[in-house]
């Protein structure tokens, strides 16, 4: 790095100084804040705070609303995140190979990016819709066929179909990313060592695009903790019956509904945790099995 | 040594290959000999790697039939033809050690644990790999990927190894000493070697016959002595030899052969236009030759190029003899001796075969054919 670049000292944090604000108000601020509300007894509408050690931590931890809501965070977690990398990495795999509209595809398969998880939520609501929606033939023949308003099992099959059209942009352009770098040549090679296209997958393309598929997934598991929120608050608003009251639901609605701003950060810092740990195991057991060679 | 199965010869009948509307190659037959090196050899463009990929069963025909062996193959996978190729990058599989990438094929086969080590150990032994078995593709330098690449190839024991382009990626030096080593190779295990290149050296070195390929048409397909020495058009004249053979326009008439201005430049019994071609090296000085203006003049140590004025403005190359320095008058006469003349039509490029010198018709030496 070269000083003289800068005349003035001062002028590289003037030039850095939005981001720096932006994160700082926005990510470094909040993150603090939630901390410090997490050991206080915090008023609802303002007016002072009282330090009560670990006694909100006590609370949530003892309510057995919080562990339900924990459970069915990590189920989300671990089904969200497999569905949509999965069919990102079929539709990858299939615009990959040199197949007739696959040039269309990369194209649309892009364009889900562009709208945000509220909307996307919103119009799977009335796709899904028991009584409007496409399935709603189905309900006349077999009366309760798809009711995702009563069957929490409806309810997460729709979250998680909607989970995943919103997840496909970001994921199938990295996964294809990684598949179009891998050169053409090793394809050739494996089919003249009598490896067919099946094998070729396993032995050779998905070892090769482990970088990218740790990349995804530590992404995509992040995401589903704290992306869900857009799709449960138009499409369920955590029910039926508290059944998709996520723990990034719940801190919205304990905080911002019932007025619980200490129990609502309390479970921020242990949802804040539980992606620090999850992303950190990721990285020291799961990039082992990375390959970065070329 | 490697076990070998018996060499197969490989049949090209009618071979047609398109790309959508544009032929890459419009129809070509050739029979190319069991144990036989042929080096495939062509500008880039001509079609050669696609005839390879063809053979190797990485490419379709659009039409025609392929044989290996007497067996036809058009129609089988790559893996059903007991062949196996060389790529120009190597293409090993950066994430094997390299003898898993050997013993890959084997594996895919299904080759017992105990036999695929003892033939990799032994693939691996005949390019001379040594100790690097457990190391990763990225840890190799690129001739020693090379030998991976080659072992690769060889631990199938294939009837036809295929070679695309394998030594364009070395440094002068190491595409020298994996030449030679390529060479030896071959005549350890026997097996018929099909050999891509634009590397005329590679091509003259290293071939039983050559195929010169232009435009997916084979110019000349013979033994690197007789594509040097009788080449049988303009194209592969001017492409093979360094520097290139000179071509110049000429007619003949009354036993002489004359430029465009009347002057005359050799005496053959040629009569009409015909394009005269002769090797730089074999124009030599002659006190009572042609008159000639050096205009260019490059110094190669053993020897110098020369770029000469013929009187009417024609370019005529011409190689010192070995070990000549310097000492050349600017006033030099050069002759081209009659023995030495190709010509060739020059409409077609075809030579002409009353043309051919005639102090080179002997038998070419290279032809053993495998009983």
């Amino acid at each position: 790095m070269k000083q003289e670049i800068f005349r003035s000292r001062w002028l590289p944090w003037w030039l850095s100084a939005p981001q720096l604000i932006v994160l700082f108000l926005f990510f470094y601020l909040p993150i603090a804040l939630a901390f410090f509300w997490a050991f206080h007894l915090e008023q609802p509408f303002g007016g002072g705070s009282e330090f009560v050690g670990l006694e909100n931590f006590r609370r949530v931890l003892g309510s057995g609303e919080f562990w339900t809501s924990a459970g069915a965070t990590l189920l989300y977690m671990i089904l969200a995140s497999g569905t949509s990398i999965t069919t990102a990495l079929i539709l990858a795999l299939a615009a990959d190979r040199a197949l007739k509209l696959s040039p269309l595809a990369r194209n649309v398969f892009i364009w889900p990016k562009a709208v945000a998880s509220a909307s996307i939520g919103v119009i799977f609501v009335f796709i899904l819709n028991p009584f409007l929606g496409i399935l709603a033939p189905l309900n006349e023949i077999w009366p309760g066929f798809w009711n995702p308003r009563t069957n929490v099992t409806h309810t997460y099959i729709m979250l998680f179909v909607t989970n995943v059209w919103n997840a496909i942009p970001f994921t199938f352009i990295i996964l294809l990313a990684g598949l179009q770098a891998i050169p053409q040549e090793l394809h050739k090679a494996g089919a003249m060592d009598g490896s067919g296209p099946w094998r070729r997958l396993w032995d050779i393309q998905l070892p090769l695009l482990t970088p990218q598929l740790f990349v995804v997934i530590v992404l995509e598991v992040a995401d589903s903790l704290s992306g869900s929120f857009g799709l449960i608050d138009t499409m369920t608003q955590g029910g039926p019956g508290g059944s998709t009251n996520l723990l990034v639901y719940k801190i919205y609605s304990d905080g911002f509904k019932a007025y619980d701003l200490s129990g609502a950060a309390t479970q921020t810092v242990i949802l804040m945790v539980l992606v620090a740990c999850i992303t950190g195991f990721q990285y020291f057991f799961l990039e082992r099995k990375v390959n970065y060679d070329r | 040594m490697l076990e070998t199965s018996s060499t197969a010869a490989i049949g090209l009948h009618g071979l047609v290959k398109s790309y959508g509307e544009t032929p890459v190659i419009p129809g070509l037959d050739a029979e190319l000999r069991g144990g036989e090196f042929t080096v495939i050899l062509g500008p880039s463009g001509c079609g050669k790697s696609t005839l390879l990929n063809c053979i190797a069963g990485l490419e379709r025909l659009s039409a025609g039939r392929i044989t290996i062996g007497g067996r036809e193959v058009q129609e089988e996978e790559p893996k059903n033809r007991r062949l196996a190729m060389v790529f120009q990058n190597y293409a090993l599989y950066p994430h094997m050690t390299v003898a898993e990438n050997i013993g890959y094929a084997l594996k895919v086969a299904g080759v017992n644990k105990t036999e695929r080590a003892a033939r990799v150990a032994e693939a691996a032994r005949v390019v001379e790999l040594g100790d690097y078995l457990d190391r990763r593709p990225g840890q190799l330098s690129g001739g020693q990927r090379q030998r991976v690449a080659i072992a690769r190839a060889v631990v199938r024991e294939p009837q036809v190894l295929l070679y695309d382009e394998p030594l364009s990626n070395l440094d002068a030096k190491l595409r020298h000493d994996m030449r030679r080593e390529l060479a030896e190779l071959h005549r350890r295990i026997g097996a018929t070697s099909v050999f891509v290149t634009h590397d005329q050296v590679e091509a003259m070195t290293l071939a039983d016959r050559i195929m010169v390929l232009n435009k997916g048409r084979i110019e000349q397909f013979d033994t690197p002595e007789a594509i040097y020495h009788r080449p049988a058009s303009t194209f592969v004249a001017g492409f093979i030899g360094s520097p290139a053979m000179n071509l110049v326009d000429v007619t003949g008439e009354g036993g002489v052969l004359r430029l465009a201005d009347g002057t005359a430049l050799a005496a053959h019994s040629h009569r009409g236009p015909a394009i005269l071609g002769i090797r730089p090296e074999l124009v030599v000085p002659a006190p009572d030759g042609l008159p000639v203006q050096i205009t260019y003049r490059e110094e190669l140590g053993a020897h110098a190029v020369l770029t000469l004025r013929l009187p009417d403005g024609t370019a005529l190359r011409m190689a010192t003899a070995l070990g000549q320095r310097g000492g050349l008058p600017t006033d030099l006469r050069v002759a081209l001796p009659a023995a030495e003349l190709h010509l060739f039509d020059p409409l077609t490029g075809k030579a002409l075969a009353s043309a051919t010198p005639a102090t080179q018709t002997k038998k070419a030496q290279h032809d053993h054919v495998p009983s």
